[in-house]
């Protein structure tokens, strides 16, 4: 892994829409290197005179796809760079960014134990690519995802998480959603708390390591919760998203 | 998720991990992963767990045991600035 | 490293000014308040809370906050000016002007700079000509409604005419000092005054 970090000139190759308020940036990197699943970009927009702004992005992309790499970003309202992104960026587009940065929140198929993740909103996205690496390392590691969104029409990356769960051994992944739920609904339909946790979690063991990522409130409940639980404070790994959705 | 916080100032705490490039340009290497004890209380853990206060004039990670600063960073056009007087120790791993 | 590259399109949160004469240089206008912080909001009882003036003064003075709010107070109505470049025009609060509190102690004739101390352990410098003269005040309303608490309430210092930095949320005192003594980001690189018409963001500007 590259130790200096460079800002590099990226191109937009294509832009994906997720959800109603979610897209996915796919860019080719005039150097990119391989990274690990938890990593993320950082991303810089100038303007002509001169003002900047900055964000990371979790890379949404699993290693295994060498040669370019997927961000998935939520619109915030009012958000400086997400509005941009959504409402400016097109493919042939450049964009600065350097990366990528992180090692704390990273899992690799070569990690030991069973794997909870736990995600709240776009903090699905460092979790989606475990699932995703660990499909194409193809780990068989028993897995379970929980995933709290508002709507069902949140819920990112949803069809290729039933086919995951369809084609890929030990892989469980669980929703909740807090606001409304369709008819019909036979997932979780209220905020993640100790109960919720336990039944997802039981079946993986008490060997199990843990990843949770989305907004703070959510990644600080779920922690004490799991502490709650009994799962020691180094097997839970944690990162806390901004309310733009990604680190500010 | 509905966070319905009524302290927006909770919301935009972050960790160590969303400061990672900014380390990576002072220490040159990545320090998430890096151990540092807290020179207040003596907890020790990864510089991706402390509590990030982004969104100032500066940087600021803080203990996630007892909130007291470890780290403090501010860039200006030419410079960057480091207090790690909060940080009894931070271990940085050596290239391999 | 990439110099001079231009992200097409991009211009960033910032208002078309209607009046330029009012942003100091670097700055651009903001619709919104930015909460800005070096550490979680600090959980403050009112029942505890005091205002103190201690330092070269002959006798240090404090008010409860009962007694604070009886103090003569004023509605604001001023521009704003973060180092982080946004302004924000026409702000409106409801406080104490410093030079009322003053009224009630008596310097010592060196007590030439002032520290605002506050909960949570922020702290930041001022010459006393910055402070005195109507220059600034401790607000506890905002726009009509008591000062929430992200944005440094129950009360917060206001020094308009310097970056808002200066402006330290949940005040709770001065101390009088001989010399200029750094504050919190003034020792880590930020200029010792921060005046925005001089641009003076940084150590050595």
């Amino acid at each position: 892994m590259k130790s200096v970090l460079e800002w590099q000139i990226a191109t937009v190759q294509a832009i994906c829409q997720e959800t109603h308020r979610v897209k996915t940036f796919t860019l080719a990197l005039p150097d990119w290197s391989p990274h690990r699943a938890g990593q993320h970009y950082d991303i810089r927009l100038t303007a002509p005179d001169g003002y900047q702004a900055q964000r990371s992005y979790s890379i949404a992309s699993e290693p295994e796809r060498r040669g370019e790499l997927d961000l998935t970003v939520e619109r915030i309202e009012n958000g400086e760079v997400s509005t941009y992104l959504h409402d400016v960026l097109i493919p042939g587009d450049q964009i600065e960014v350097r990366g990528p940065i992180g090692g704390y929140f990273v899992w690799e198929a070569s990690m030991a134990g069973p794997l909870l993740l736990v995600a709240g909103g776009s903090g699905i996205v460092p979790l989606m690519v475990m699932i995703r690496h660990r499909r194409a390392a193809r780990s068989t590691v028993p897995t379970r995802l929980l995933y709290s969104s508002r709507t069902a029409e949140d819920i990112i990356y949803a069809e290729e998480m039933d086919q995951l769960v369809a084609t890929q051994p030990g892989l469980g992944i669980y929703h909740t959603l807090t606001r409304a739920q369709p008819h019909g609904w036979t997932g979780y339909a209220r905020r993640i708390d100790v109960d919720m946790l336990r039944e997802v979690a039981t079946p993986l063991g008490s060997a199990l390591r843990s990843y949770v990522c989305g907004p703070t409130s959510l990644v600080e409940s779920v922690a004490d919760q799991l502490t709650a639980l009994g799962l020691p404070a180094d097997r839970i790994r944690t990162e806390r998203f901004g309310p733009t959705g990604g680190t500010l | 998720m509905d966070s319905q916080s009524t302290d927006q100032n909770a919301d935009l705490m972050l960790d160590g991990n969303a400061v990672a490039g900014l380390l990576q340009e002072i220490f040159a290497t990545e320090v998430t992963i890096a151990p540092v004890q807290c020179a207040s209380c003596g907890q020790e853990g990864e510089v991706g767990t402390l509590l990030a206060f982004t969104q100032g004039p500066g940087v600021v990670l803080r203990c996630p045991a007892c909130e007291r600063i470890i780290l403090r960073v501010v860039q200006t056009p030419q410079h960057i600035y480091l207090d790690a007087r909060g940080a009894a120790f931070l271990c940085i791993p050596k290239p391999q | 490293m990439p110099k001079g590259f231009i992200s097409r399109g991009f211009q960033g949160r910032r208002v078309q000014s209607d009046d330029q004469s009012r942003i100091p240089p670097g700055q651009h206008e903001t619709a919104d308040f930015p909460v800005l912080s070096a550490g979680p909001t600090p959980r403050i009882v009112l029942e505890a809370w005091t205002f103190e003036i201690n330092g070269l003064v002959k006798k240090p003075i404090h008010w409860t906050w009962d007694e604070f709010r009886k103090l003569k107070s004023q509605p604001y109505t001023v521009d704003i000016h973060c180092v982080t470049k946004w302004t924000k025009l026409g702000t409106q609060w409801e406080g104490v002007s410093v030079d009322t509190l003053l009224e009630y102690v008596e310097l010592e004739p060196n007590a030439h700079f002032v520290t605002a101390f506050c909960d949570g352990g922020y702290t930041t410098n001022l010459p006393l000509e910055d402070i005195t003269g109507g220059k600034a005040f401790i607000a506890y309303n905002y726009d009509g409604r008591p000062l929430p608490r992200e944005h440094g309430g129950p009360a917060r210092l206001v020094v308009p005419h310097l970056y808002f930095w200066k402006s330290a949320k949940w005040v709770r005192g001065f101390t009088f000092t001989e010399q200029d003594e750094l504050g919190f980001w003034e020792s880590l690189g930020y200029h010792r005054r921060g005046d925005p018409w001089k641009e003076q963001r940084y150590r050595g500007d």
